[in-house]
């Protein structure tokens, strides 16, 4: 019996060196790039017609620009336009990511902690220096609540630093975290399918029971896959109007 | 949003991460003691596999920087572009909209001012028909009295003459009967123009 964690493993199928770092070309990076190749070709061919009154698929690709620049808009406002194109591409990249993680014998890239925890940093990175390089040293009292009591300053600036610094630690680990419960529970009830099948005998028909909570699961990590993408999305669209218009 | 509003969200969010973090550190820790127990060779999570990060994060700066460039530069300006043209059609269709609805209602002031002048129209001509049959009315019945007013006169003349014919005769036969009647009681005879103006005397003494 295989781990229910063995899933993750990263396999290279390409062995490449650089400056001494291994940079093979691996399952993950593989579906790191039909991530891409997938959502851009979808995007492109969906809106290939430009059709006044959009078919299926171009409204599917139109629902997915208008949530996203819809979202960038009430949280960050008319000041977040320059940042459409990194939010939305952002969003795509994890909800193809997620999605084609779902399909079996396919690999999540996004369950690798690495992968999830460099996206937050960049991002963390990138506001950080937005908000500096828009207020300069006034960034500084984005630490100080406004209209907290005097005693209490010093505490609440210690709280507010240590938030943060917790953000990229948080956004990357919250995505990180439930690809790895979702897609380890998917093995774990599998598993347990074939264990029940082969143990044979009058047993076998139970295998029924995991095989539907695995159904029922997959249906629900379908839910889970867009519901983390979009966290992903909006958490950085406040990040980001955090850094540009401070409080 | 409301400062205080605002920090209470963002420290409990900042609370609900840290619940989170604290939660996988332990799940994380959890699997892979249970991995190691079980003896696993790959010895716990793979993603904690430090060897794997050079080559996830090159290629995860790679595809990313590529979906960026994709995104950028072909998929968003392609679906802003189809997004802006309908926005612009619309737009256009709901002036044109009014101002086809602006056109409708001047046509109808248009066509109701016509409708309020046909009827002054109208009543004009009905007045001045009134007017031009009363008027001839009244002149014919003028000329209709005139003609009257000429008759009766040249009547009021021939009966006036015909009086004053008659007088004459009567003065005449008064003279001749007056001279009969002398010349019967008296035997005298009486001249004709002596008659004639005793006669007149006598006709104006009595008139």
């Amino acid at each position: 019996m295989h781990s229910p964690v063995e899933q993750f493993t990263i396999k290279a199928l390409l062995h490449l060196e650089l400056f001494g770092y291994d940079i093979s070309f691996s399952n993950s990076a593989l579906f790191m790039i039909l991530a891409v190749l997938v959502s851009t070709i979808f995007l492109t061919f969906a809106m290939r017609g430009r059709q006044m009154v959009p078919g299926r698929m171009q409204a599917s690709a139109e629902m997915m620009y208008e949530f996203i620049s819809d979202m960038v808009s009430s949280n960050v406002g008319n000041a977040g336009r320059p940042y459409f194109p990194f939010v939305f591409t952002l969003f795509v990249f994890l909800l193809f990511g997620n999605m084609l993680g779902l399909i079996p014998y396919s690999y999540t890239f996004t369950s690798q902690i690495v992968v999830t925890f460099v996206l937050a940093a960049f991002i963390f990175v990138g506001v950080t220096l937005i908000a500096i390089f828009k207020h300069g040293f006034h960034f500084l009292t984005f630490f100080v609540p406004p209209g907290a009591p005097k005693v209490l300053i010093p505490f609440l600036i210690v709280i507010e630093v240590v938030s943060y610094f917790v953000r990229p630690v948080s956004l990357s680990v919250r995505l990180f975290a439930n690809m790895l419960a979702g897609h380890t529970m998917l093995k774990v009830f599998a598993g347990l399918a074939v264990m029940i099948t082969g143990a044979g005998g009058v047993y076998a028909p139970g295998a029924i029971l995991p095989f539907l909570a695995l159904v029922g699961l997959t249906g629900l990590e379908v839910l889970v896959a867009a519901l983390q993408a979009y966290v992903f999305t909006i958490l950085t669209c406040m990040y980001l109007n955090d850094a540009i218009h401070l409080h | 949003m409301k400062p205080t509003a605002w920090t209470e969200s963002r420290q409990l969010k900042t609370c609900f991460s840290s619940i989170t973090a604290a939660g996988l550190v332990m799940t994380m820790t959890q699997s892979v003691m249970a991995a190691s127990e079980k003896g696993e060779e790959s010895g716990g999570l793979p993603q904690l596999d430090f060897s794997t990060w050079p080559t996830q994060i090159f290629w995860l700066v790679v595809s990313f920087a590529l979906a960026y460039l994709l995104m950028w530069r072909i998929v968003v300006p392609r679906i802003g572009s189809v997004l802006e043209e309908r926005h612009n059609r619309i737009e256009d269709d709901l002036r044109r909209a009014r101002q086809a609805s602006d056109d409708a209602e001047q046509a109808r002031e248009a066509f109701e001012k016509m409708l309020a002048d046909a009827r002054n129209d109208g009543n004009e001509m009905t007045r001045q028909a009134a007017e031009s049959i009363m008027s001839k009315m009244e002149r014919k019945v003028a000329t209709a009295n005139a003609a009257l007013a000429k008759k009766m006169s040249e009547a009021e003349a021939e009966i006036a003459k015909a009086r004053a014919d008659a007088l004459k005769e009567v003065s005449d036969i008064a003279s001749t009967s007056a001279m009969d009647v002398v010349a019967q009681l008296t035997g005298m005879k009486v001249g004709k123009t002596d008659a004639k103006r005793l006669v007149k005397q006598a006709e104006k003494a009595t008139s």
